[in-house]
């Protein structure tokens, strides 16, 4: 067996406790040398807290040499640099999401990784779910007719206790919920219904760029490969309506419509697809899961993902470029967003002083991610 | 004064008053809005709007004199752990006072005659008597903080809303809840006076006591000043509702029966409270791990004291059963929190309001019904 891969974690706020840690611990092919923070008595609490053997590191940079890869899971607005130090000193790294905070960033990340043959993966969690494989292969077997459209829903009170609560600005995190949730939703269809070639996108940023809630209606326009295949269940414009908020409880879940059957996967139960459609004309449903599935955490098949990659000199499932191509789209929705409209808002004695933007459909058409 | 150049500072701006009134200041294009945060994921409805999210704690006052920073007005929304309500406005008063603020508006309740005001409330110059329950009372207190820093100096004007409500608001959401859920009925013929305080009322009136230097040591009941009953205010949350749920009526009389004698505002027992006292979320909101007799008495004392409606939420999430789970002959029975709720028959007075702040509710109940409508649907609530 070859000797484990020498492993730092950059970061010690709520993720890294609450995910990478446990992961880490568990996997045999991981040594982890160290936690770096640059409080390091949280580190050092940490550590002593989970009982680790590992040392506490308040720079990252004294630890380019000692380790082979890095899990990166810094504030958002440190990503980029903190992935070219250690890509350029030979360290694979696998980056929590956003992989940066514009897609430019990302780009020259991706592209550097690739040109040193380092594995630079993205912190897609949920890409490491059952279902998501699953409902991939219910799609491409036709077991749902074709594919008519699909609507996925994600909210609930905004409860992330991260340590520095970078997250409400946007200097920082980049943007709002569409940002946070989003990349891992556009993640996950983009990967099931191929690129996005169109897009009409609200929020509702009164002018800090930190969206609470967006809607967002996309048009994919399927895979390529899938396509020249004929029959496929997806069609070229697969409509699609997504929809966040960090205030509302929302049905959490995404319910894809095909001409036969209709699949929809729960958010709190990522392991499984429930297929419904209608037997005699009586409405039934199922439950489909993979047998030999492996166990332990999504954040753990990520990791071991990543250490295959490392190992195997493969891709792994969620690459530099594929982050850069969510980050273009989610650009492209900023920068044509138009506010939802909050009537209840405007009804104070004081309205009417506010500026408003304008209103009325505006589906945009997608430079990002089709061309890939 | 002219608060419009001013730099405002909100407390209580995570919560659905305070979020409100960062809203209308940002509508009002005032140049600069702090806010204190005391748990900063709970912002994320105020984090949309340039904001200055100020971390801080009302029983901290060092944090307060950071947060305040430059701000010369106030509006004090805050709460902060209800049995410490008093020591958190004198913390926000004196930082306010030592900055030389120009306006400070404190949200006053209508409760601090209690959660049934008696007959005799109905205007400002009621004279205030101990209520037995915490929360009014200590609202009552602060009061009288507020208006000895007015005698030193600090422009304060006290607003006393009754049921504030419109979007964002719990008596809204959790109605629509207990409607689903068979938890409503109308309390003796739901003739019990509502009070109901559109928030945009409420806060048009801070606008007033801002603006207006004849409201300065005054305190004020604000509603909306149509006499709408908690019949009135359930029929037209189970109108949104297809198809229309069931609500029977029940008199005071059948509660007690089916009560017997263990009737209360607590949390209907001793071994409820243990339960809470036991849990996770109950003991970080303490920072408290031993368990001990002095940490229940403690868990007792901080569960009274707070609102009504903070009470019936945390016996919600923590899974305590009301007081009288039981139906009586098929209808449900209120905890005793809503029957003392719906039991008033008092409707508050606006007209000092009137006279002295110019106040006049711009939201009619109907108009606020609608506006209500939209967001519960906005909200996924429908």
């Amino acid at each position: 067996m070859t000797e484990p891969i020498r492993l730092a974690i950059l970061g010690c706020g709520a993720i890294t406790r609450s995910e990478h840690i446990p992961a880490v611990s568990a996997h045999p092919g991981v040594h982890l040398v160290a936690l770096v923070d640059t409080d390091l008595p949280r580190a050092n609490a940490l550590i002593q807290n989970r009982g680790l053997s590992c040392k506490a590191v308040a720079d990252y940079r004294e630890l380019l040499g000692q380790v082979d890869a890095v899990i990166n899971a810094l504030p958002n607005h440190l990503h980029v640099s903190s992935n070219m130090d250690c890509l350029r000193a030979g360290v694979h790294v696998l980056c929590e999401k956003p992989l940066a905070i514009t897609a430019a960033d990302a780009r020259s990340c991706a592209e550097f990784a690739e040109d040193k043959k380092l594995v630079l993966a993205v912190g897609m969690n949920r890409r490491f779910a059952a279902s998501h494989s699953l409902l991939k292969l219910i799609i491409e077997e036709g077991l749902l007719g074709s594919i008519q459209d699909y609507d996925f829903q994600y909210g609930g009170a905004f409860d992330w206790r991260s340590a520095s609560g970078f997250y409400f600005d946007r200097a920082k995190a980049g943007g709002g919920a569409l940002v946070d949730f989003g990349v891992h939703m556009l993640d996950s269809v983009i990967d099931w219904f191929g690129p996005v070639s169109t897009f009409d996108y609200q929020d509702d940023d009164w002018g800090s760029g930190i969206e609470a809630n967006l809607f967002l209606d996309v048009k994919h326009a399927g895979h390529e490969a899938a396509i020249s295949t004929q029959p496929s269940a997806l069609s070229k414009d697969t409509p699609g309506h997504l929809r966040i908020s960090r205030t509302f409880t929302l049905k959490n879940r995404i319910l894809v419509r095909g001409t036969v059957a209709s699949a929809e996967i729960f958010v709190q139960d990522p392991e499984v697809v429930v297929i419904h459609r209608a037997l005699g004309g009586v409405p039934v449903s199922e439950t489909l899961r993979l047998e030999n599935f492996p166990g332990g955490s999504s954040y753990w098949r990520q990791l071991d993902n990543f250490v295959q990659s490392i190992a195997n000199r493969g891709k792994p499932e969620v690459a530099g470029w594929q982050a850069v191509r969510v980050l273009e789209l989610i650009e492209s929705c900023y920068a044509h967003k138009r506010r939802i409209a909050e009537p209840w808002a405007e009804s104070g004695a004081e309205s009417g002083t506010k500026s408003r933007t304008a209103t009325g459909p505006a589906t945009v058409t997608a430079n990002s991610g089709a061309h890939k | 004064m002219n608060w419009r150049n001013e730099t405002v500072f909100v407390t209580g701006a995570t919560g659905f008053i305070g979020g409100r009134v960062c809203e209308r200041m940002m509508q009002a294009g005032v140049p600069k809005l702090r806010a204190l945060i005391h748990g900063m994921h709970r912002a994320a409805r105020i984090a949309r709007m340039p904001v200055e999210l100020c971390p801080g704690d009302l029983l901290d006052r060092e944090s307060l004199r950071r947060a305040l920073g430059e701000a010369k007005v106030v509006i004090h929304c805050g709460l902060g752990p209800a049995n410490n309500i008093v020591r958190g406005t004198e913390n926000v008063l004196a930082v306010a006072h030592a900055a030389g603020v120009k306006r400070f508006i404190h949200v006053s309740t209508a409760a601090i005659y209690g959660i049934t005001p008696p007959p005799g409330s109905e205007t400002e110059d009621a004279p205030l008597g101990r209520t037995g329950d915490a929360y009014c009372d200590n609202k009552a207190a602060a009061e009288k903080v507020v208006l000895d820093y007015g005698k030193r100096g600090v422009p304060v004007v006290i607003l006393r809303p009754s049921i504030v409500w419109g979007p964002y608001s719990a008596w809204s959401t959790r109605l629509m809840d207990d409607l689903r859920a068979g938890r409503v009925v109308f309390l003796e013929g739901g003739n019990g006076a509502c009070n109901t305080t559109y928030v945009d009322n409420l806060i048009d009136a801070m606008i007033l006591g801002l603006e207006n230097d004849g409201a300065l040591n005054q305190a004020f009941f604000i509603t909306d000043g149509e006499r709408v009953s908690w019949g009135d205010f359930i029929r037209a949350h189970m109108a949104l509702l297809e198809p229309p749920p069931e609500v029977k009526e029940i008199s005071r009389a059948e509660i007690e029966a089916s009560r017997g004698r263990s009737s209360g505002l607590l949390l209907g027992s001793m071994k409820a409270t243990a339960r809470v006292a036991r849990s996770k979320e109950f003991r970080q909101m303490l920072m408290q791990i031993p368990l001990t007799e002095a940490a229940m008495k403690k868990a007792w004392n901080w569960i009274s004291s707070l609102p009504p409606e903070k009470r019936e939420r945390l016996r919600a999430r923590l899974g305590v059963r009301r007081a009288a789970p039981k139906s009586a002959k098929g209808k449900f029975i209120p905890d005793a929190v809503t029957e003392a709720t719906q039991s008033t028959t008092v409707f508050f007075s606006i007209e000092k309001a009137r006279k002295m702040l110019g106040y006049e509710p711009c939201v009619r109940f109907a108009d606020g019904m609608k506006l209500v409508e939209q967001w519960l649907r906005y909200a996924a609530y429908l």
